[in-house]
């Protein structure tokens, strides 16, 4: 390094020893600087990966492993506790006698206001004002069990009736008369009713076919009939006296009357639960779908790259003339693919049923290996950077052991990158039904890598060494896919192939050689609808 | 701490262990940032830069050298890049004849002191500068210069013979150096 003759000239020797006694002591940003550069990353590293797996795990945790925290489930499961106690209280209709199994289901926290009001046989029967229907109506927006929960509920109970309980032909009995009539009229239409039990039973044996709509409609009708007795029965009661005492030897008749009421009453309660199980295990209920889902991927990688430019050329190398290599450096590299991974997190949202768009954060941890030659001391190495336009301009010397061509031993190390991106894009079902699909998928990555420590080329590619300010934090990255998905007890497996590749170089444009990352993945993936 | 004990806590990546090495040659190094620096400022950001150099390729370092020689000449070379990214750097590599500096006589003779040495170096064009930094001090070779700062052997030691001719002119001028027929007893008065 020193010509001999350094020391003779003792004006340098001067100078020399002068500079040498001079100190400067730097404030203390150098040294935070220093420090945050060399521990910050690592602290944005396990921060974001302890958030990412935080996440992953709550989300799964939430939706996948503990599903009875989810509140349709545990509503479904307290009203399976009480079933017990509730079937004790409960004077089973007709046709649980007729369908034993169906007790099970006759609990109060099964049925729906209307019925539980029709159950509760205790209300008194002169109230008309505040006991008398204005109408049947049974709504499933508070249902407690949900559609693809159906199975599993009817595998612990038992399948409901194909047909509903016996439903008397009724049209021709509901049209009454304005105003009740007279009370000759009204005691006619009471005895008529006395019959209607024969009759009946006599429709139930032939009406097999009956179907929900026309249960409603006969209930409907009872009702307004029932409303209608309830009113020409008072009126019989207080005030008209003289034709109660003139009817009084009827007495035994209008008791008898009353219990055939009591007993149609019964019958029409077995009929609304019967409606109500109906409704919240058989029809098919127009629940409205959510549209955002929670995605969570885990990909093993394929990881490899593409390398271009970088001719370095005669005109700046200094060595032997035999040590010369020219042209792409791809040609001077032996380097080969290693596995690596991909894990993320998305939310799609439905835009249309065949079409979803996504974004989400991803974790992507890919490498490659390169075979080297280690030597035994540390050889200065240059890389000779390029300037915006084109032309060189400047050069960057570090000191390594790694070799590309020759050394003391052989030696293969691996390039490591750890990026996370926030993938955007989209889903489209190709094929398929409700159950099995195709899709293909997109996406593009705005990526941050997070280290900055792999080796590259030098200029001349005699060496391998690490410059850490040439490397470009922020890329892009490309993704796409094909999986096949399958939906299974409220989640979608997804499964398939997957490209993702660099878009930018690994590189800043001031390195003469242009690296790729590419990688090919497989996809597993679950999907759960968000509520 | 010994010298070994740092060196095995840096590589184990140890905030105490990088401290400690800091706090040992950060001054030396922080001298000579800035007898290449235009100044202090950048001398600082010199360093800094050169510190993380030297902390991340310290696997690279092997125990056949002086440690510090080696922290010295990843630090050297940090301060190079630094200014080959200044386009006036540049082009002062070029220039052949440098317009003499405007230096002040000192009417008293002042005490040879390191800073007054190091600051009449900086008083020199940034292209003489480097050069003189590099050779004299650094002790490289003008073949080495040459291929650190892409420029001629030949232009090398042009450079520095001017740069070593103006500095002589300006520790004179500022009463450092005697005039050159007092000089060998100078040289030899203030050893």
């Amino acid at each position: 390094m020193k010509e001999s003759n350094f020391y003779s000239d003792e004006f340098e020797q001067l100078i020399r020893e002068k500079t040498e006694q001079y100190k400067m002591y730097p404030s203390e940003k150098v040294w935070k600087g220093v420090h945050g550069s060399l521990h910050t990353k690592r602290k944005w590293f396990i921060g974001s990966m302890a958030l990412l797996v935080g996440g992953i795990l709550f989300f799964a945790g939430r939706e996948l492993i503990a599903p009875s925290a989810h509140p349709v489930l545990a509503t479904k499961g307290l009203a399976a506790s009480d079933s017990g106690a509730a079937l004790s209280r409960l004077a089973l209709p007709a046709v649980t006698h007729r369908h034993p199994a169906l007790a099970a289901l006759h609990t109060p926290n099964n049925t729906t206001p209307a019925a539980r009001r029709y159950n509760s046989s205790d209300a008194p029967i002169d109230d008309e004002d505040n006991q008398s229907p204005k109408g049947i109506t049974i709504t499933l927006s508070n249902l407690v069990i949900s559609q693809p929960d159906l199975p599993e509920i009817l595998s612990h109970a038992v399948a409901l009736p194909d047909h509903a309980p016996a439903i008397p032909v009724i049209a021709a009995r509901t049209t009454i008369p304005a105003g009740g009539g007279t009370a000759d009229a009204v005691a006619a239409r009471l005895t008529r009713s006395t019959s209607e039990p024969e009759q009946h039973n006599t429709a139930a044996e032939t009406t097999d076919d009956i179907t929900a709509q026309s249960v409603l409609e006969s209930l409907s009708a009872r009702t307004e009939k029932q409303t209608r007795n309830r009113r020409d029965l008072a009126h019989i009661r207080s005030g008209n006296s003289s034709l109660a005492k003139g009817r009084l030897a009827d007495s035994a008749s209008v008791a008898t009357k009353a219990s055939a009421t009591a007993i149609a009453e019964s019958g029409d309660r077995a009929r609304i639960n019967w409606l109500h199980d109906y409704a919240l295990y058989t029809l098919a209920v127009s629940q409205r779908q959510s549209r955002t889902y929670f995605q969570l991927t885990l990909s093993p990688t394929v990881n490899y790259r593409s390398l271009s430019g970088g001719d370095y050329g005669l005109s700046k190398y200094s060595g032997p003339a035999n040590l010369v290599h020219t042209g792409d450096a791809q040609r001077y590299v032996d380097h080969s693919p290693a596995l690596g991974f991909q894990v993320g997190g998305s939310i799609l949202y439905r835009v249309t049923r065949n079409l979803s768009i996504k974004g989400g954060l991803q974790f992507n941890f890919s490498r490659y290996t390169i075979k080297a030659y280690a030597t035994n001391d540390p050889q200065p190495a240059t890389i000779t950077l390029s300037s915006y336009y084109g032309y060189v301009m400047d050069s960057l010397t570090a000191y390594t052991r790694m070799g590309n061509f020759g050394g003391r031993t052989q030696e293969t190390f691996s390039n490591d990158y750890y990026q996370l991106s926030a993938p955007v894009g989209f889903e489209l079902r190709v094929l398929g039904n409700e159950r099995l699909q195709f899709n293909i998928g997109a996406t593009i990555q705005p990526s941050y890598l997070l280290n900055t420590n792999a080796y590259m080329l030098s200029s001349d590619y005699q060496s391998y060494l690490k410059a850490p300010t040439l490397f470009r934090r922020w890329n892009i990255n490309g993704g796409v896919e094909a999986f096949m998905t399958y939906k299974l007890n409220g989640v979608t497996l997804q499964a398939g192939p997957e490209f993702r590749y660099q878009l930018l170089s690994t590189y800043t444009n001031q390195y003469p050689i242009t690296e790729n990352l590419k990688g090919f993945g497989f996809k597993l993936g679950i999907v759960k609808e968000l509520p | 701490m010994t010298e070994e004990a740092i060196l095995q806590g840096c590589l184990k990546n140890e905030s105490a262990a990088q401290r400690e090495l800091y706090n040992r040659y950060s001054p030396k190094m922080l001298a000579v940032c800035y007898r290449f620096a235009h100044n202090r400022e950048d001398a600082e950001d010199m360093l800094q830069e050169g510190f993380i150099k030297v902390f991340s390729q310290i696997h690279t370092f092997q125990n056949k050298g002086a440690f510090e020689g080696w922290i010295r000449r990843i630090i050297v070379h940090t301060c190079i890049n630094n200014l080959k990214k200044n386009k006036r750097f540049n082009e002062s590599l070029d220039i052949v004849h440098a317009h003499g500096v405007q230096v002040r006589e000192e009417s008293v003779p002042s005490i040879v002191q390191a800073k007054q040495v190091v600051e009449c170096i900086r008083l020199l064009p940034i292209g003489y500068r480097t050069v003189l930094n590099l050779y004299a001090i650094e002790g490289y070779s003008h073949k080495e210069i040459a291929d650190m700062l892409d420029i001629e052997e030949s232009t090398s030691r042009s450079q520095y013979t001017r740069a070593k001719q103006m500095l002589e002119d300006i520790l004179i001028k500022k009463k450092i150096l005697p005039k050159p027929r007092e000089k060998s007893e100078w040289l030899v008065a203030i050893r």
